[in-house]
């Protein structure tokens, strides 16, 4: 816990001087380098501790182009990013199911690559594909065996997860007959079959309907309250957003936001000002006359995305003008409408505006503090460093970062 | 170990779950029931009921327990395990490493605590199982007809489980490396085959080479060799009871697979000079050529050589014929040093189940009458003997070592692949 009061920034500064050397695992063929010695002691309690991890395909598609990226004991972390952005690589780097480029940290204390230490890691790929001929409680007790689970071990823990993830009943049916959600249910059953101390999923409610996404939620945070971290890849913002305590956007193979939901969204917050009646030119005139500064109309675009750059499918609101000034005090406020929005989490900047709207003769229906979702907060993201994904393509192919 | 052992006992289900291993052993047990139900008494073989007269393939002449172990090496290993069962073990185990390598499966095992080099290698042991068990159970079987039927005890028979498995695992380790090469278990089944086809042609016409460079060397006339079969005439009658037939006599007795003779009266009788007893038949001639050799070459073996030296003398100009021959003898003789150069790095299916042959069959046991009459001393015959002599003598680490090293070159080379791919 020490390690999570360090800021990123100040564990940033200790890396590069700790890289001593590098390891290989000749059967691997895995070439990774790795903290030496002098490892601090706040980088030796973190879960994952990735640094400068790059990989190139075929020597011209950039899938990473160094991650940077920390993960604490017993949080569980999202990793976020739109397609192809190299999530699914990263997570492979990381379970050694793909040879990175370059790859400086360590996982659970140990230098990546490290196979021994996996068998304190428990992992669901995505699309996995079980041996059809195994039955629901043989899969599990096949995977705990090659994690090195002994026999009595893995026997009790298999049911015990078969409970868990409410497949008990089909324990002893072939795989080959499961639907996808069933086989989900395994898939989860299998990542935790050797009692990891680290998890780590790749879209783990993909297939499952509501019910199996909301057990999966609650198997996720019984799982962080019993002290195990999880790393969690989901395309579901929602879903990352209701159990993730920090999360990490990645886009176009580099990490473009990382850290905890408060600190990421926090930026974004402000109050909003509802007034009762339509938006005419009459409560424009009001509202400008109004607020103790002048309004000018905000450029347009100023949405997360604007008509022009937003991707096909989605739905783009007819955008209102905005006309936007800075208060006396320095906060910005904004008008578009019937809203009135003032980007402050500071009650007290908010009275003066309400005071001067009500002078107006204005009535307000409703004042509240708000903050941004995470899925405007990604899309943000997403928006401001690539501009779409024609830039994410031009970035994958070796353009300019 | 508790990671092999879950690998192994996954294969195990994996093969359980396979019809066609449970079709290769109905087929296996329905063999050896064949065997068990095939007897030899006085009067020739006995299936079931029915009785034949096979003479002088005679309980008198063979007896049971040898008549057992043949038919166990050549028909049950020979054709149904070598060539039948094989390509039926590559059918059920073409697909491991193509699906192993099958995205969503891979990942789930390249992530357990298990290196790749280990999990290759124990996926490859877990492939052999297939055929580990299949001729276990085979040469189990085999073992006990042969003892309840023949009366012999023979545990020589198990040398059957590592020949068999060494010659899959030629096989099997190129359907490895293709697999991995081209994730695809049709194309590696194919190409397999073919490359299959291709040792076996190169192994073939190796032997085929090594036979006509004896041949010239000893100073047999091709162009006589190209005629068709004249009668054979006796050159002393042996046995008035057992008449000598003419060349269909020769032909007929040719067998579908060439047939050990007992080298030590083979080579004993070749040296020698006189005697109707020394008289080599053509039809051992040919029981020892190997049998990887075509039978375009035991035909040309069937010639009658009275007719050939007949042509020999008529031909005035014997100096300039001899030159010619040697002549034709060193051309063979560089064609088939290549060939077997070729063979070396090759491996050597054929000659690595003939080798079960020399394990089981005690040569001397076997009937002088019961695969042909003697008939003949002349060039062939000692052209045949000296090659016969030449693959003998062709040790067992140049025919299953020089195999391993192949097999072990594209194991190194499909690990490689393996360890360094990203899935």
């Amino acid at each position: 816990m020490e390690a999570r009061r360090m800021s990123d920034r100040e564990l940033s500064r200790t890396g590069p001087k700790d890289s001593v050397g590098f390891v290989e695992y000749p059967s691997d063929g895995f070439l990774y380098e790795f903290l030496g010695t002098q490892m601090t002691a706040e980088r030796d309690h973190l879960a994952i501790d990735l640094r400068y991890v790059a990989k190139t395909y075929r020597r011209r598609i950039h899938a990473l182009r160094g991650i940077e990226m920390r993960v604490y004991p017993g949080e569980i972390f999202g990793l976020l990013g739109p397609n192809g952005a190299g999530k699914s690589t990263l997570v492979k780097i990381i379970m050694t199911v793909v040879r990175p480029n370059r790859a400086e940290g360590t996982i659970l204390g140990r230098p990546m690559g490290h196979k021994p230490t996996l068998a304190q890691v428990g992992y669901l790929p995505e699309n996995h594909r079980f041996p059809a001929y195994l039955t629901g409680r043989q899969a599990l007790e096949y995977y705990a065996a090659l994690a090195k689970v002994g026999r009595r071990e893995r026997k009790r823990r298999a049911m015990e997860l078969l409970e868990l993830v409410g497949m008990h009943q089909w324990a002893n049916t072939k795989l080959g007959t499961y639907s996808k959600g069933m086989q989900q249910r395994i898939g989860l059953a299998q990542a935790l079959s050797n009692d990891p101390q680290l998890v780590v999923l790749d879209e783990p409610t993909d297939g499952l309907d509501p019910v199996g996404r909301r057990e999966t939620r609650e198997i996720l945070l019984r799982l962080r309250d019993q002290g195990k971290t999880v790393f969690l890849n989901s395309h579901l913002l929602g879903e990352v957003e209701r159990v993730c305590s920090r999360v990490a956007i990645l886009v176009a193979g580099k990490v473009v936001r990382q850290g905890t939901l408060d600190e990421l969204t926090a930026a974004s917050e402000h109050y909003e000002i509802g007034l009762h009646g339509d938006a005419t030119e009459g409560l424009s005139s009001a509202v400008r006359a109004a607020l103790p500064c002048e309004l000018q109309a905000a450029p347009v675009g100023a949405s997360p995305f604007g008509a022009a750059a937003a991707p096909p499918g989605v739905v783009v609101p007819v955008v209102v003008p905005t006309e936007r000034g800075t208060l006396p005090s320095g906060e910005t406020v904004e008008f578009d409408g019937a809203m009135v929005r003032i980007h402050t989490d500071q009650a007290q900047a908010v009275q003066p505006v309400i005071d001067a709207l009500r002078g107006q003769g204005l009535v307000i229906e409703s004042v509240r503090l708000v903050r941004q979702s995470l899925e405007d907060f990604f899309i943000q993201a997403v928006s401001d460093t690539q501009n779409g994904d024609a830039a994410v393509q031009a970035i994958r192919k070796g353009g300019p970062a | 170990m508790t990671q092999t052992w879950a690998i192994f006992y996954d294969a195990y289900r994996s093969l359980n779950a396979k019809k066609m291993f449970w079709v290769v052993l109905a087929i296996s047990g329905l063999v050896v029931g064949a065997f068990a139900l095939v007897g030899i008494n006085e009067h020739g073989l006995k299936i079931a009921i029915w009785q034949l007269d096979t003479d002088p393939l005679t309980s008198e002449n063979v007896s049971p327990a040898l008549c057992y172990k043949w038919m166990f090496v050549e028909i049950g290993i020979g054709m149904w395990l070598a060539w039948i069962g094989t390509i039926l073990a590559l059918i059920s185990t073409a697909g491991i490493f193509p699906d192993l390598l099958s995205s969503g499966s891979i990942d789930l095992l390249v992530s357990k605590p298990i290196s790749r080099l280990r999990l290759f290698f124990t996926q490859y042991a877990a492939g052999l199982l297939f055929v580990t068990l299949q001729v276990g159970i085979f040469s189990l079987a085999g073992f006990l007809v042969i003892g309840f039927r023949g009366g012999a005890w023979e545990p020589g028979l198990f040398m059957a489980i590592p020949l068999v498995v060494c010659f899959f695992s030629y096989m099997f380790s190129v359907c490895v490396f293709l697999g991995i090469v081209t994730r695809s278990t049709l194309a590696s089944l194919l190409l397999t085959l073919v490359f299959w086809f291709f040792v076996y042609g190169v192994g073939a016409a190796e032997n085929a080479l090594l036979m006509f460079q004896t041949m010239a060397e000893q100073g047999v006339d091709f162009k006589e060799m190209q005629r068709p079969p004249q009668p054979i005439k006796p050159a002393q009658p042996t046995k008035p009871a057992q008449p000598t037939k003419p060349s269909e006599t020769d032909q007929g007795s040719l067998p579908q697979r060439p047939v050990a003779v007992p080298e030590a009266e083979l080579f004993s009788a070749a040296d020698d000079d006189s005697g109707p007893r020394e008289q080599v038949s053509l039809s051992k001639e040919s029981a020892k050529v190997p049998r990887a050799m075509g039978r375009s070459l035991l035909k040309a073996l069937a010639q009658d050589p009275q007719a050939e030296g007949d042509k020999k003398t008529a031909s005035g100009d014997e100096t300039s014929e001899a030159d010619g021959k040697k002549h034709d003898s060193g051309k063979l003789k560089i064609a088939h040093d290549i060939l077997y150069g070729v063979k070396t790095f090759l491996p050597k299916t054929t000659e690595t189940i003939a080798l079960l042959e020399r394990t089981l069959i005690d040569l001397a046991e076997l009937p002088k009458e019961a695969f042909g009459q003697p008939e003949r001393q002349n060039k062939q015959a000692e052209a045949t003997k000296q090659m016969v002599e030449e693959i003998r003598s062709r040790s067992v680490w140049w025919i299953v070592g020089t195999s391993l090293l192949f097999e072990a070159f594209v194991l190194a080379w499909a690990a490689l692949i393996f360890c360094r791919r990203d899935f």
